[in-house]
């Protein structure tokens, strides 16, 4: 690992004047988990190190019917999986949580440092993009909320200008939606989803209302499988439908091919784990 | 080289050392205060060998710069002795079940399996499995190490109703 300065900011304010101040030399950290890897493989090697340790009051996790769900970017994955309120209210968020990684990461690492990281492969993503989550960009300037479906623009990329900070996720209240979230693994003693899939859905019985249906991992980013949203929407959800969802998903989403995986294997998945989830979410039996 | 100063507290000790920023808390508990009970194994962060306890919480000490545990507590094997000497119940119950072979990642094991029976004294096997899912051992087959945290449980919780 590269030397580096150490700076800590006592507010996200601060923190986005030292990234100005330091510009392309600076790095953000909040739990490291992710980013001292990077740091020892030198793939990052910032002159600067923004910690974020040193922030009172951001991570909190506060839940009002009207508005939703606010988790404070430093919130870490143990604190959402054991939130009541979360366990109550999203329980498909609450599930997600603690599957992240493994206890140790899940003890350490935050959600917003998740996000901002925009590693594919990795649960936070996928599931909170499903639950029509934004965040709240901080800087000197002022606050932006971005919506997640624009916040992940490319492989280990996001929208985040580089003066700002994720200080919050915001969820809006599921109302009268239920949701899934699933992760594909090749086997259990993997830590990174091989593919990620979150649907939430208003539904009578098995007649499908809306769905916002989102696949990741095998993505560069999370993405919203629109085809299949709209081919479920106002239907009964039947065995045969979820066929058609199974293979429209897999001749259309632009997955990645790697060590991991191949192209064709993770379309093939794509199509069985979301015609999985999809049956248990709307009671569908598949034998 | 930028070096800072950390205060914290290790198996109940106050420490202070300065270091460089870069330090990881596996380095600073094995080179500077020479607890080298704490192994370093993959140091990617995968194989759960560097477990220590932060706030009575598991972590892998590989993932942290040793500032970040400014102002806390560490726990490590070290820590887990009893004054007088006596091995702590599941040092006890590992040694008794042959819960490890070559043992370098027992460390870790017992680490994590400390913090998870604070949370869940009477655990299942599959919850122990899961406890141990950030912890790597290329010997035992973990079948000796399961037994010996279920073990350790029983023995834990059986000295709790004693007292």
């Amino acid at each position: 690992m590269r030397d580096f300065t150490v700076l800590k900011p006592s507010s996200a304010r601060e923190a986005s004047r030292l990234l100005a101040e330091h510009g392309d030399g600076a790095r953000l950290m909040a739990g490291g988990t992710a980013l001292i890897l990077a740091l020892r493989q030198r793939l990052v090697t910032p002159g600067h190190l923004v910690y974020l340790g040193g922030v009172p009051a951001m991570n909190a996790v506060t839940y009002d019917a009207k508005t939703g769900l606010r988790i404070g970017a430093l919130a870490r994955h143990i604190d959402v999986a054991t939130n009541a309120a979360v366990k109550t209210h999203y329980p498909m968020l609450a599930s997600m949580a603690a599957q992240v990684a493994n206890p140790q990461v899940r003890n350490q690492g935050t959600l917003g440092g998740n996000l901002c990281y925009a590693d594919p492969a990795s649960d936070p993503p996928t599931c909170l993009m499903a639950l029509g989550a934004r965040v709240l960009a901080t800087s000197n300037a002022g606050e932006r909320e971005i919506a997640l479906d624009a916040f992940f623009t490319d492989y280990y990329q996001t929208a985040l200008r580089p003066e700002e900070v994720l200080t919050e996720i915001r969820i809006p209240p599921l109302g009268d939606a239920t949701g899934a979230y699933a992760r594909f693994r090749r086997t259990e003693a993997e830590h990174r989803p091989m593919l990620t899939l979150g649907i939430v859905a208003r539904r009578d019985g098995n007649m499908c209302r809306s769905a916002r249906i989102v696949i990741g991992a095998s993505t560069a980013t999370p993405v919203r499988a629109s085809g299949v949203e709209q081919l479920l929407e106002g239907k009964p959800v039947t065995r045969a439908l979820l066929d058609q969802a199974a293979a429209l998903v897999r001749s259309q989403t632009e997955v990645l091919s790697d060590f991991r995986g191949s192209a064709d294997y993770r379309r093939e998945i794509a199509g069985v784990v979301l015609r999985r989830t999809a049956a248990s979410l709307f009671g569908v039996e598949l034998n | 080289m930028d070096k800072c100063e950390v205060k914290l507290k290790v198996n109940g000790e106050e420490q202070e050392v300065v270091v460089p920023a870069r330090r990881l808390l596996s380095e600073l508990l094995r080179d500077d205060l020479n607890l080298t009970g704490t192994k370093r194994g993959c140091e990617t962060g995968i194989c759960g060998a560097c477990t220590v306890l932060l706030d009575g919480e598991a972590v892998k000490s590989c993932l942290l710069v040793a500032l970040q545990a400014e102002g806390r507590e560490v726990t490590t094997i070290e820590g887990l002795r009893g004054e007088d000497g006596t091995l702590h119940p599941l040092q006890q119950a590992f040694v008794e079940h042959g819960g490890l072979q070559c043992g370098y990642c027992t460390p870790g094991m017992i680490m994590s399996a400390k913090a998870f029976l604070e949370r869940n004294a009477q655990p299942t096997d599959g919850e122990i499995r899961q406890a141990l899912s950030g912890n790597l051992c290329r010997c035992t087959g973990y079948m000796h190490i399961v037994e010996s945290i279920a073990a350790a449980a029983k023995a834990m919780s059986g000295e709790a109703k004693a007292k």
